[in-house]
């Protein structure tokens, strides 16, 4: 009689395949959550947390290697699974950092877990940001709320090559004051001259701020791009996709550097149970990230 | 591919020869209708006759309830879990079924995404298929489901008081040839071969042109077809169930009572199903009924074959049995070119077009 061994404890399936590496281990089967220690966490706003996790079988640790842009699955046994987008640069070797916004079950445990509490991870899943690509091209990220979430893994991993880079422009724009995330470090590089970043709110709500108000659209007026030469990438709600995609071809943006990444129901990440289907593609490992010409092709995406 | 002719009462040597080493599970009849059943060593339970059954033979492959996994929420950690799989025969299915199976499991087995699960489960499988007559709900023909060429390890082609038998793979020739007397095809096997197709390929109706049918896939996502349906759909999920084709679940942890431990399931799901694509904050990509009935035949008509080529459909006809509100793929299809046909003819009215 056959077993699936897949399911096992990595004890055991280290006893019968000794010579797997920490890829084949995690590859056996992608269903399965490895053990990750919450090393850190940085409370943002009032409903967003930065974890730091990392996970506790060296070779999984080691063999753990992802793209600004994709995912993972994280477990609270008992509770379930919810896809978090990596938050950390691919150059953060052996910890993960994922930034929550607490909305629900699973993530709401996750909010209320310590330092040292263990939780599970699989992946990383799905499509990121063409990084190669984008290397020589000056680059414009527009971020919206919890979207700073996925392009904070993009705008680490710029910094860390910052020299292949030309001009590097990060619009970010929150609904107030309260809501704007990884401030102090935004302002250092800003200061440093190594982005021009510029914020904005929708409303002060009476809250100190030196920034500018009003919807993200409005920022456009004040940059300058060249059409030829630059990548975008679009991570926020919904809404705002549009119309900054709208804004970003009046300067002559090219269709195909235009990337923006797609939140949608997910249970697998692994192209299997449907849920996060939209058009003809799924947005667990055709996307998330998809560049404007894909987008606009989906039919029911944007 | 290999042919071998047997006699028709050979079939239950057959059977038992099969059930030495697997579980064989085949058509029976319960009620009216038919449902497939392991038949333990009893080979005359088995209808080979048997018209579509009402469920297909996917829940074999994956099961509607099934464990991926056991957990410790005191340790927080995935325990030692084993899965018995037990090798199985599926014994008897027809060629829109094996057609199924061959499109499931281009989704499951997969270089870079391998369901582990699915994968095992398929690998100790066997299948035998049979030939059929058409019912008045199969139509297969439409998308050329009606032959199997792939996935079967035997299939019994009726030809009278014989069963010409394609073989496919060693582990099932190897059973064949220890429990039948099977020979080499002559020629009046070969000749009656072809008159028993000629017979088969001319029962059905006529087969719609289904060439445009992604093309009004896309152009037609807007058209008012979909309302209608939406209306009429009972979000009930019966298609899905009976779709041999469907293959959507969901993923939930199930704990013990003492809540300190657990296991990881799956079970099926619908995409018709009202909460498939809602998110939190209670945002739902999919809230009407419309929406999900299109998403539904769009993946089958256009999503699916642009990733793997094949139409996830076999016709088999089991939706237009189940669903109570007359909404199935024909219907769409027939929808789709009558609404196709009136924009062209207005069209051409209006002189924007030529006849
Ligand atoms: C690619 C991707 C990246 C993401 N990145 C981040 C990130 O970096 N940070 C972040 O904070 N969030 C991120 N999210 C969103 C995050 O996954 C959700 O907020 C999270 O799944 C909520 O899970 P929960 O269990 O806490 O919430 P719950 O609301 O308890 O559960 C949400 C789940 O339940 C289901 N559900 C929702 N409403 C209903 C209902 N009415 N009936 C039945 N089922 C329902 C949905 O299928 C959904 O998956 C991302 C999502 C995706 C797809
Ligand atoms: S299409 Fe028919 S069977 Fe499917 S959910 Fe709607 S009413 Fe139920
Ligand atoms: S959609 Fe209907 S006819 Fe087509 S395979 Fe599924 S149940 Fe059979
Ligand atoms: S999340 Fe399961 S198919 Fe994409």
């Amino acid at each position: 009689m056959d077993k699936i061994i897949g399911a096992n404890e990595t004890e055991q399936i280290r006893r019968n395949y000794e010579t797997l590496s920490g890829t084949e281990l995690m590859k056996r089967n992608l269903y399965r959550p490895w053990p990750a220690r919450i090393t850190s966490i940085t409370e943002l706003t009032a409903t967003e947390k930065l974890f730091e996790l990392r996970l506790i079988d060296p070779e999984v640790r080691e063999a753990f290697t992802h793209t600004a842009g994709q995912f993972v699955e994280l477990s609270i046994f008992g509770v379930g699974e919810a896809p978090i987008s990596i938050s950390s640069a691919p150059s953060k070797q052996g910890f993960i950092e994922l930034c929550v916004r607490s909305a629900g079950s699973v993530t709401g445990v996750l909010h209320d877990k310590q330092c040292g509490d263990i939780v599970g991870l699989r992946g990383p899943f799905g499509r990121g940001f063409p990084f190669e690509e984008m290397k020589g091209h000056d680059i414009l990220l527009v971020a919206g709320g919890l979207g700073i979430a996925p392009l904070k893994s993009l705008i680490n991993h710029i910094h860390d090559e910052r020299h292949a880079f030309g001009n590097v422009t990060i619009l970010y724009g929150s609904k107030n004051p309260s809501e704007v995330m990884f401030r102090s470090q935004f302002e250092m590089w800003q200061h440093r001259k190594d982005f021009n970043l510029i914020l904005t709110v929708d409303n002060t709500e009476d809250q100190p701020w030196d920034g500018e108000v009003g919807v993200v659209t409005k920022l456009f007026n004040r940059i300058d791009i060249d059409p030829n030469n630059t990548y975008a990438a679009i991570v926020g709600p919904p809404v705002m996709y549009k119309f900054v995609i709208a804004e970003m071809r009046k300067k002559g943006l090219h269709f195909d550097r235009i990337y923006v990444s797609f939140e949608r129901a997910m249970k697998c990440g692994i192209g299997k149970c449907g849920h996060c289907m939209v058009g003809h593609q799924y947005v667990c490992v055709d996307g998330p990230v998809f560049n404007y010409w894909e987008a606009a092709n989906i039919q029911g995406a944007m | 591919m290999l042919f071998r002719v047997i006699d028709k009462n050979e079939i239950e040597a057959l059977v038992r020869g099969f059930a030495t080493s697997y579980e064989v599970v085949g058509p029976v009849k319960r009620g009216e209708s038919y449902v497939f059943d392991e038949i333990g060593c009893d080979p005359s339970r088995l209808c080979v006759d048997y018209t579509t059954t009402l469920l297909p033979p996917k829940k074999y492959l994956l099961p509607p309830r099934e464990v991926l996994f056991k957990f410790s929420t005191a340790q927080n950690s995935v325990q030692d879990f084993e899965q018995e799989i037990v090798p199985r025969v599926l014994f008897g299915l027809h060629a829109c079924d094996i057609n199924a199976i061959n499109r499931l499991d281009k989704v499951y087995i997969d270089d870079e995404y391998d369901d582990p699960y699915y994968h095992k489960i398929r690998e100790n499988t066997l299948i035998v298929g049979i030939s059929c007559m058409p019912s008045e709900h199969c139509f297969c023909n439409v998308w050329g489901t009606d032959e199997v060429t792939q996935g079967y390890d035997l299939f019994l082609h009726d030809i009278g008081d014989r069963y010409l038998v394609s073989i496919l793979s060693v582990r099932a020739a190897e059973v064949l040839t220890i429990s039948t007397s099977a020979r080499e095809a002559s020629v009046q096997d070969s000749v009656d071969f072809q008159t028993r197709n000629a017979k088969f390929r001319s029962a059905f109706p006529s087969a719609n042109n289904i060439s445009e049918l992604p093309m009004l896939m896309d152009a037609f996502y807007n058209d008012a077809l979909w309302e209608e349906l939406g209306e009429r759909c009972l979000s009930c999920a019966a298609c899905s169930v009976v779709c041999p084709t469907c293959h959507c679940f969901n993923i939930k942890d199930i704990l013990s009572p003492n809540g300190e431990e657990g296991t990881r399931v799956r079970v099926w799901d619908s995409c018709c199903s009202p909460d498939f694509a809602a998110v939190a904050h209670g945002h739902n990509f999919r809230a009407t009924a419309a929406s999900r009935v299109r998403n539904r035949f769009y993946h089958k008509f256009l999503g699916y074959p642009s990733k793997h080529g094949d139409v996830l459909c076999t016709g088999c006809g089991r939706c237009e049995v189940a669903c109570k509100a007359t909404i199935n793929p024909r219907v769409v299809i027939d929808g789709l070119q009558q609404d196709a046909i009136a924009q062209r003819n207005s069209a051409i009215d209006k002189g924007v077009a030529r006849g």
